[in-house]
């Protein structure tokens, strides 16, 4: 029938307006506290973020810039799952990493760990191929935004000590990944035992 | 800022007149009232500026921090938001509107292109950077940045207004502040105070260069 898709439309649009008034008055209250719904993507209703005070959860695949993972090793080492193979570098489709190999300080041999690793956050177009590509599960797409600063020359290109987070951190803002990470893990290792 | 830093100014009020009366200095009473009005510029370059449009629409709500109303006139703006990428056609467009506005006036360089040319940096007709021909204050990182990484950009804006002291900013210093020379598009961008040495360059005689012919003389 012509015209009846502009009233689907419209209701659509007319039922997120009732939305608001009828979330607030314990439609899906009872599924929900109210401060969970606010802060979820796909809450219902027309409202205004708080931005600073309140900050709109962010879905899981959420992408900004980049991040390396590390676990925490004795005093305060931190061994990073970086193996300094550049497949993240050759991905980047805007040429925005820098790694080199670290090496052995007596023998010259290369150890695989960076010792450097730079990003150019200028130019990183938080693509997140870097992290699809890592063989290691090594870099990770960071969910942290608040990124503004007064200049660009220093402080727009992460250095390793900067880009580096702990596991646990990844398993925060990433929770499903990180079991499925996990229990490819396992499965690997029980085969391995196997054979 | 808090209301405690408005009216603090390390002068002690006796218990008895507190709730009477309250002590501040120039300096903060202007810039909390300067910093709580900023109107930003309504233009936008690229896909950045689709951000920005959500920002200002009412899930985000611009209009909480005072910067009310996107002003479309240069004259009646406080702060630009270069959102997007400054293609090197864009850039005089960009100059000018920036000495257009009035003083005090403040540049956000908006996402990845904005501050650094993002990944077309290496590109023939991008300029890395907006930062390269005006001023800039404060450089939102993100490919795009999220309406709220937006906000937080302007929040450290504020804050940056607030510490300022009015002495010693640029435009309340005696004397004339020029503007800034607009570049032209020609083959490649060109400084008009670099117009000299252009002419000089271009114009010199070409160079005699002797060529020997096999088994010849010298033509």
């Amino acid at each position: 029938m012509n015209g009846f898709g502009i009233l689907k439309g419209l209701w659509i649009t007319l039922r997120h307006f009732f939305d608001t008034y009828l979330s607030e008055f314990g439609r899906n209250r009872k599924k929900l506290p109210l401060d969970d719904q606010r802060g979820m993507v796909n809450s219902p209703g027309l409202f205004t973020i708080q931005y600073p005070e309140e900050v709109l959860a962010a879905p899981e695949e959420f992408r900004v810039i980049p991040f390396l993972v590390y676990e925490a090793g004795d005093y305060d080492q931190r061994k990073y799952r970086c193996t300094s193979c550049g497949i993240c570098a050759k991905v980047c489709p805007t040429q925005c990493i820098y790694i080199t190999r670290k090496k052995d300080a007596e023998t010259g041999k290369p150890i695989p760990s960076p010792e450097e690793f730079y990003i150019d956050t200028d130019k990183c177009m938080n693509c997140g191929f870097c992290a699809e590509f890592c063989p290691f599960d090594a870099i990770k797409m960071n969910h942290d935004f608040e990124l503004a600063t007064y200049e660009r020359g220093e402080t727009h290109i992460f250095n390793k000590e900067k880009l580096g987070k702990p596991v646990e951190y990844y398993a925060k803002i990433r929770p499903v990944n990180y079991a499925l990470e996990v229990a490819e893990k396992a499965e690997k290792a029980e085969k391995s035992t196997a054979a | 800022m808090a209301e405690n830093d408005l009216n603090n100014p390390e002068i002690d009020i006796p218990d008895e007149l507190k709730q009477q009366i309250a002590v501040t200095t120039l300096d903060r009473i202007y810039n909390w009232s300067r910093s709580n009005s900023l109107w930003p510029m309504m233009f936008g370059l690229a896909c950045c500026a689709i951000e920005m449009i959500c920002t200002a629409a009412s899930r985000y709500d611009l209009s909480r921090f005072g910067m009310e109303v996107m002003r479309p006139s240069p004259r009646q703006a406080d702060v630009m938001i270069v959102s997007g990428t400054v293609t090197k056609k864009m850039v005089p467009q960009i100059v000018r509107l920036y000495n257009q506005m009035s003083e005090p006036k403040y540049v956000i360089a908006m996402g990845a292109c904005a501050s650094g040319g993002g990944p077309f940096k290496e590109g023939y007709n991008v300029v890395p950077g907006v930062d390269k021909f005006i001023p800039v204050d404060v450089y939102v990182a993100g490919c795009p940045p999220t309406p709220q990484a937006l906000l937080h950009g302007l929040i450290t804006l504020q804050k940056k207004i607030e510490g300022e002291h009015i002495p010693d900013t640029r435009w309340y210093k005696k004397g004339e502040v020029e503007a800034l020379p607009i570049p032209i598009l020609g083959p490649d961008l060109m400084d008009p105070r670099h117009f000299e040495l252009i002419r000089e360059e271009t114009h010199k005689p070409l160079p005699v260069v002797d060529v020997i012919i096999e088994g010849g003389e010298t033509a």
